[in-house]
């Protein structure tokens, strides 16, 4: 009894005494040792924090089989069964390296990312809405980036050679029909939505991801926020009309509303333009989202756009000014998008979005009503998936309905009309594969069913990137893309196939810490342009082809002076086309040579206010003059534009807003028009294509009404 | 008599044993808990604190229901965001932070201190990037400090940094700091008289507090 009673009781005294030591060693992959590494045993306290030299030793009272944890930033966790007997154990641990999106390689070739969540973006948010020239549009602040040509008459984005209606809008993934508002002849128009909705802008400028489809030269790509910032009312007042908006903000979830009255006769009236206006553009519109937290992680989002703008001018003749024909147009825009995104499993997410475009231009040229009608729908699922931090994949698909039509309405009583109506189905699939944190390769195609032609597609995708060092890396990018011609040229002919173009993209990117530099450079290969048959609008087919070839420079540098960030960036272009009415290969008339833009941003902290200055200039663009033997023999002289803003914070919730274009003046010529038939003397007459008034000057008074004071309109940004 | 005796002296034994083993346990979480709270706040290099963090993020990982673990390794990890210089590692930590301060709220997500800590953590992100985070995370971190000081009026450190960052825009605009100062004085009175039941709360601040006060004469 005496024994049972001291094997038992030493057996108790024991359980406090034995005592097992663990020790060794952490190291990465390449054998590096990695200290402030975290080892412990699961469900315990016990545990240590590796040294500088990656060693690591405590002892534990813990027995019999445990599981021996080690972590790390970066790394992947590591596992391990220990028996613990009082025994001492050593063990050396390598980490294997873990894919994180703040160490990995990124796939840059192309694209320019504007987010607050991600570190690493070249460009922010907020640069949209403070550089000084776009007046907080969209396109306007991308056109200060490498890869575009300004065209300063159209205000889109030309890209590397592309037309404007080869970039193309996305909102949280749902295509945007007609992005821009209508604007008067030869003055910039802007874009439908404000950059104060998006929380991110990834503007590519070739090859992009499979998920987007129908844009031959550029996407891009706007996500909508997920919260509505607190509940408030804000109120804008401009020179050129005024807006309120209110948010409502709940637990998880919030709703806005927003109206805007447009009214350009004030400002007309003050400042003389060179256009004869019957009535200024004055435009209304109303605005409004719902965003909704739903289960764990899902998120339901909604937003409407609704506008109406209108505006009547003379056009003069050339040849004979006091002939003068009126132009009235009406332009009714309807936008719906709806997206529910949610995760599936710890390792699938989908999204589903739903967005529809209805607009209408309602024109009356000269004694003739014509009517263009739009409507589009575009359904899209996608699915997401990482299977393991190295491989991820990504599939969907999309629908994509049309339904366009022109009615001609003569005064004659007669009526004639164009339609057609397009189907679009497409699925694509695109994976991911990492090697290591250093080099990634992308691989992808997507397919397509277009109805009108009856024809099914597939084109691939493909890029790579690979990271030298911490801080350097080159990326590369492949792709085919497709877009449907232009609505005026498919209304004449149905069977018309897609036009295509081939994208090959070579990149370097250098970040140190606040400076960035990029250059790149691409080959860009047009084919199945579309083509008047022997110079005949009427007979279309897809014989145009064309290529366009370039390198572009990019340096931002926010470290070096205080208070100031600025970035330069420079393209060189080199394009050619046969398409449409060329009768050869020749340099189309949106293309300019060389780009360069300069903008500057300089805080002043004394008067709270934020100057920005923004530099352009852009080489001459060719322009045909029928008088030449040559066809777009003509070359306008070099643009340049110096734009200025001040963005001035008296008080939390005030902001006052002032900006002006071409503040030197510069009288920019675009081109010419030329006069239908020759004069007398076989001469065309020409009038050059100028802007409407040679600046455009901008007041802006926000105020923010909430219950918290400090609220002010700069957070949207 | 005598095996009766045993059996019962052997009962006993075991029943203390187990007994106190279970208190122990209890013991043993304040205990280490304690040491370690005061490591956190006297540790001065981002080692020391990278050490201390581990430890929380351990006993976090055995303590699935006590959300100080998460609390104090959330505080860690700002503290290393705090003496690191190179920005991308200071958002690493405090990535990291997040994370931490997050587990804390799924825990308790009514508890004043974790919103305070959030709003810290969200105070300290701006500071990386005042120019373009200064709108939106100064937004954010005034919500928290707002929540927390709701959930309980009597948190110094909701107050302390409420004060901070209203003087912090006041400054910017050039107003009176007479709000921003209130709020101080009110924060100094918490810090005096601030009482907890739970021995492991947070404890901190005061020292801004202090200093704070140079600029409110």
């Amino acid at each position: 009894m005496k024994t049972l009673f001291t094997v038992v009781l030493s057996g108790i005294i024991s359980l406090g005494i034995a005592q097992t030591k663990i020790s060794g060693k952490i190291m990465d992959a390449q054998g590096e040792s990695i200290p402030g590494a975290n080892i412990s045993l699961e469900q315990t306290y016990d545990g240590a924090s590796s040294d500088v030299e990656g060693k690591f030793q405590f002892t534990t009272t813990e027995t019999g089989n445990k599981i021996l944890v080690v972590t790390f930033v970066g790394h992947k966790g590591f596992k391990q069964n220990v028996e613990l007997n009082g025994k001492p154990i050593f063990i050396e641990v390598k980490l294997e390296e873990e894919i994180s999106q703040l160490e990995a390689v990124e796939i840059t070739a192309g694209s320019f990312t504007a987010s607050d969540a991600s570190r690493r973006t070249v460009f922010k948010a907020i640069d949209i809405a403070t550089t000084a020239g776009a007046t907080a549009d969209i396109a306007g602040a991308l056109n200060t980036l490498p890869g575009t040509q300004k065209n300063g008459e159209s205000g889109r984005l030309f890209v590397r050679g592309g037309d404007g209606n080869e970039t193309r809008t996305f909102i949280d993934g749902n295509v945007v029909l007609d992005a821009y508002n209508p604007s008067a002849p030869n003055t910039p128009s802007r874009g439908r939505f404000l950059p104060f909705m998006f929380k991110g802008t990834s503007f590519s400028t070739g090859g992009y991801s499979a998920e987007y489809g129908q844009a031959l030269s550029s996407a891009l790509v706007l996500n909508s926020k997920d919260d509505g910032g607190g509940s408030r009312t804000d109120i804008g007042l401009l020179s050129v009309g005024g807006d309120v908006a209110h948010t409502q903000s709940w637990d998880r979830g919030s709703a806005s509303a927003k109206v805007q009255y447009t009214n350009l006769q004030p400002y007309m009236g003050l400042i003389s333009q060179r256009v004869d206006w019957k009535s200024a553009p004055v435009s209304i519109e109303a605005s409004g989202a719902l965003r909704q937290h739903v289960g764990k992680d899902g998120m339901f989002k909604v937003y409407g756009n609704f506008n109406n703008s209108n505006f009547a001018l003379y056009e003069h003749s050339i040849s004979d000014y006091n002939q003068k024909f009126l132009y009235d147009l009406k332009n009714n825009y309807r936008y719906l998008n709806s997206i529910y995104q949610s995760s599936l499993s710890e390792k699938w997410s989908m999204r589903s979005g739903l967005s529809y475009t209805y607009l209408q231009n309602d024109a009356l040229v000269d004694q003739t009503n014509i009517v263009e009608t739009q409507q589009g729908i575009h359904a899209k699922t996608v699915f997401d998936g990482s299977i393991t931090d190295k491989f991820e994949i990504k599939s969907g698909a999309e629908i994509i309905q049309r339904n366009y039509s022109q009615d001609f309405n003569l005064n004659d009583g007669t009526s004639h009309s164009l339609a057609f109506s397009e189907l679009i189905a497409a699925s694509f699939v695109e994976a991911d594969l990492y090697t290591s944190n250093n080099f990634v390769m992308r691989g992808g195609a997507r397919m397509e069913y277009n109805n009108l032609i009856n024809q099914f597609s597939v084109d691939p995708r493909a890029s790579l990137a690979y990271k030298m060092g911490k801080k350097g890396q080159f990326s590369f990018a492949y792709g085919k893309f497709r877009q449907t011609a232009k609505n005026e040229l498919v209304r004449v002919n149905h069977q018309l196939n897609p036009e295509k173009a081939e994208h090959f993209i070579l990149s370097y990117q250098l970040v140190n810490n606040k400076r960035t530099f990029r250059a790149e450079t691409y080959y860009k290969k047009y084919s199945s342009l579309v083509k008047y048959v022997q110079g005949d609008a009427n007979v279309l087919d897809n014989s145009g082809d064309g290529f366009a070839k370039g390198f572009e420079l990019f340096w931002r540098d926010n470290g070096t002076i205080n208070n100031i960030d600025y970035w330069i960036s420079y393209s060189y272009l080199d394009t050619k086309r046969n398409y449409l009415n060329y009768p050869y290969e020749a340099i189309p008339t949106f293309a300019s040579k060389h780009n360069l833009s300069v903008v500057a941003k300089y805080f002043i902290q004394p008067i709270r206010s934020q100057l920005g200055v923004t530099y352009s200039i852009t080489s001459g663009r060719p322009y045909n003059d029928p008088n030449s033997d040559k066809f777009n023999g003509g070359k306008t002289p070099t643009y340049s534009d110096l734009s200025f803003n001040w963005s001035y914070l008296p008080k939390p919730y005030l902001i006052i807003y002032f900006s002006c274009t071409n503040v030197l003046g510069r009288n920019n010529i675009f081109g010419y028009n030329y006069s239908t038939t020759p004069d007398t003397n076989g001469i065309y007459a020409s009038r050059a294509i100028t802007q409407a008034a040679p600046r455009f000057i901008f007041l802006g008074i926000f105020i923010t009404l909430s219950k918290d004071k400090s609220m002010n309109q700069l957070p949207n940004l | 008599m005598k095996q009766c005796t045993i059996t019962t002296i052997l009962i006993v034994v075991l029943l203390v044993a187990i007994v106190k083993f279970s208190f122990a346990n209890d013991n043993k979480y304040a205990e280490t808990m304690q040491k370690n709270i005061t490591t956190v706040y006297t540790a001065q290099t981002i080692e020391e604190l990278q050490a201390v963090t581990n430890t929380f993020e351990r006993i976090a990982s055995a303590e699935k229901t006590k959300w100080e673990p998460y609390y104090y390794a959330s505080f860690g990890y700002v503290m290393m965001a705090t003496r690191e210089k190179d920005g991308a590692k200071k958002d690493a930590y405090l990535d990291l932070a997040f994370t931490a301060v997050n587990k804390a709220k799924e825990i308790a997500p009514n508890e004043s201190e974790v919103i305070a800590l959030e709003g810290f953590n969200y105070m300290i992100r701006l500071t990386v990037d005042p120019g373009s985070r200064g709108p939106q995370y100064s937004g954010l971190s005034m919500a928290s400090f707002g929540k927390a000081m709701a959930l309980n009026p009597e948190n110094p450190r909701a107050l302390v940094f409420m004060a901070q960052m209203q003087y912090g825009t006041a400054q910017f605009f050039g107003s009176s700091t007479e709000e921003a100062c209130a709020t101080l004085a009110k924060s100094l009175e918490k810090f005096s008289t601030f009482k907890s039941d739970n021995p492991l709360a947070p404890a901190w601040g005061k020292a801004v507090a202090e200093g704070m006060k140079e600029q409110c004469k």
